[in-house]
């Protein structure tokens, strides 16, 4: 039986467009880190740091995120089910619709248009565009999915189908809202139960499309950069079920003291902290994958990025249960703080594993080389510190202002003023622009290595071609 | 507590039962070889 043509021109569309959204992301990160310093760089009504905001979150998630997630999992689950694509026409609609929304929602937020509901905040007509866009991609993976040649599916499969349904679910009812003109709308829940779902959402958000996907990628990639199969197949499955299982209760963690009901917020704190299991067994599977091959941490950059990928998920998989702890929450919440969790698995964790991804398949997808490996290492080493400096300056700052913000005078009176703690979080958000600098210039240095990949690479060994079925 | 609240918690348990099923079912020692057997087949699925 000969070998299935799959399709990988789609891959290729979707990595170039993740690639531009997501430069565009790191970039107005950039520029909205500088405005906080220099409040003289918001020129209204467009360029202001309440407008950039939005967009920068936006592009980043769904963007570059979601973008990626495109690629991959159109790449993955042709292999891990042996079969071509469902629907090459479905998809390359998609790819339209996915530009065409991710346009609109920047042009529509720099207008001001914004429902309020962070990383929901784009207006309706836009919401059903997404849903549209969704639904296509869905009906292409699951289809695939359906009529695969394989029996069991890989642990990959499972945190994709997870994703696609587990999006589908939030979204939705997190958009219920009545519209009233055009680009305004009023979300169907009110008061404590429109907090209650935006923060459902808001969490599972986090679990479905910034960890099931990364997990589905890190999942695949690891073993095919080491040539090695994961440690346990049983283990990545009793990790899935339980991460699916814990995660949907915890959205109210980010509303602990707050008047939604008590035992919603004891519920979602326990929860928080029973998730440090699933999201370790991922972490435990991904080392212990590593065992006899821990050289290749010297000599395999793509085992590089995935390794220090997993690490920052398991890092950020501990504070993340701590931050849920009411005591703990009382002190950090509404600090500077935060950035620097969500950053450490953004930066960190999503983008180092999605990065691995890209470098894997630009062989497979370009039947070229990678360009230049020193440059590889360098894009590394220079999103690693960007991103170290970027939360350890955050987390700082978080510690000192919380601090600040605590300290009492013995008649009851506040120690600081508001503006005064302001004023101490110069050095820290100075540090901060510094590292997201170097963050980006790390992500330029990739760009140049995949352009020149594209137009310079070598020809690869004669195995990767026959696995594009060109040989 | 509210009947809400009490049918909240009893779906939670519900799926705490689920989830115990699925462990017995992964780790069942006659079920080891098909479980493990993804791992290596995704290995040569180019
Ligand atoms: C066990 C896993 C995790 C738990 C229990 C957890 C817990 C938390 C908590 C309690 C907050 C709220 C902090 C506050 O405002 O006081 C938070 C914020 C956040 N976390 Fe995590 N986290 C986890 C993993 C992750 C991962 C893997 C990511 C991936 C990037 C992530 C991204 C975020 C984001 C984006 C926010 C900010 C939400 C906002 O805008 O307020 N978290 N997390």
């Amino acid at each position: 039986m000969g070998k299935p043509q799959y399709h990988t021109d789609i891959v290729k569309s979707f990595v170039n467009w993740s690639l531009v959204w997501g430069v565009v992301a790191v970039l107005v990160g950039v520029i909205v880190s500088f405005q906080m310093i220099n409040p003289d760089l918001n020129y209204p009504p467009y360029l202001t740091f309440g407008r950039l905001r939005p967009i920068h979150t936006n592009a980043g998630i769904y963007g570059w995120g979601v973008g990626t997630i495109f690629a991959m999992f159109i790449y993955m689950v042709q292999r891990l089910c042996k079969t071509p694509l469902w629907s090459l026409g479905l998809a390359r609609f998609q790819l339209w619709l996915f530009n065409a929304t991710i346009i609109a929602a920047a042009v529509t937020l720099l207008l001001g248009y914004n429902t309020t509901l962070e990383y929901h905040e784009m207006e309706w007509p836009i919401d059903l565009m997404i849903v549209v866009l969704w639904v296509a991609f869905s009906i292409n993976i699951i289809m695939t999915i359906i009529k695969r040649k394989e029996e069991q599916m890989y642990i990959s499969l499972w945190y994709m189908m997870a994703a696609l349904i587990g999006v589908a679910i939030l979204f939705t009812v997190n958009a219920l809202a009545v519209p009233v003109s055009a680009f305004k709308s009023y979300s169907i829940f009110a008061g404590t139960n429109s907090a209650n779902v935006q923060w459902w959402f808001g969490h599972n958000a986090v679990a479905m499309a910034l960890t099931a996907p990364p997990l589905a990628m890190f999942y695949y990639f690891l073993p095919k950069s080491t040539g090695v199969p994961i440690y346990s197949h049983r283990l990545s499955i009793i990790a899935f079920w339980s991460l699916i299982f814990m995660y949907l209760w915890t959205g109210a963690h980010h509303l602990l003291w707050t008047p939604i009901p008590d035992w919603i917020q004891t519920l979602a704190m326990a929860f928080s902290i029973m998730l440090i299991a699933p999201s370790w067994g991922s972490v435990i599977n991904g080392y212990m994958s590593m065992k006899g091959q821990w050289h290749q941490m010297r000599d395999n950059y793509l085992v590089k990025f995935l390794i220090l990928g997993i690490t920052f998920y398991g890092l950020q998989t501990l504070q993340g249960p701590m931050q849920a702890i009411r005591s703990f929450s009382a002190f950090i919440h509404y600090t500077d703080w935060v950035p620097g969790h969500i950053h450490m698995g953004t930066m960190g964790w999503v983008s180092l594993v999605s990065v691995a991804g890209i470098y894997f398949l630009l062989p497979r997808i370009y039947g070229r080389e990678v360009y230049s490996i020193p440059l590889a290492n360098l894009h590394f080493w220079l999103v690693v510190i960007g991103q170290l400096i970027w939360s350890t300056s955050m987390w700082i700052a978080g510690v000192l202002q919380a601090g600040m913000w605590n300290a009492m005078n013995a008649d009851g009176s506040l120690t600081y003023t508001f503006t005064e703690t302001m004023v101490e979080m110069y050095p820290y958000w100075w540090i901060r622009a510094i590292g997201g600098v170097i963050y980006l210039i790390g992500i330029l240095v990739f760009i140049y290595n995949v352009y020149m990949t594209v137009q310079k690479g070598k020809e690869p060994a004669p195995k990767l071609l026959e696995v594009e079925g060109r040989a | 507590m509210d009947m809400a609240s009490i049918l909240y918690l009893a779906v939670t348990f519900g799926l705490f039962v689920v989830f115990v099923l699925i462990v017995r079912n992964t780790y069942r020692r006659r079920n080891k070889d098909a479980k493990e057997a993804p791992k290596y087949r995704m290995m040569d699925d180019d």
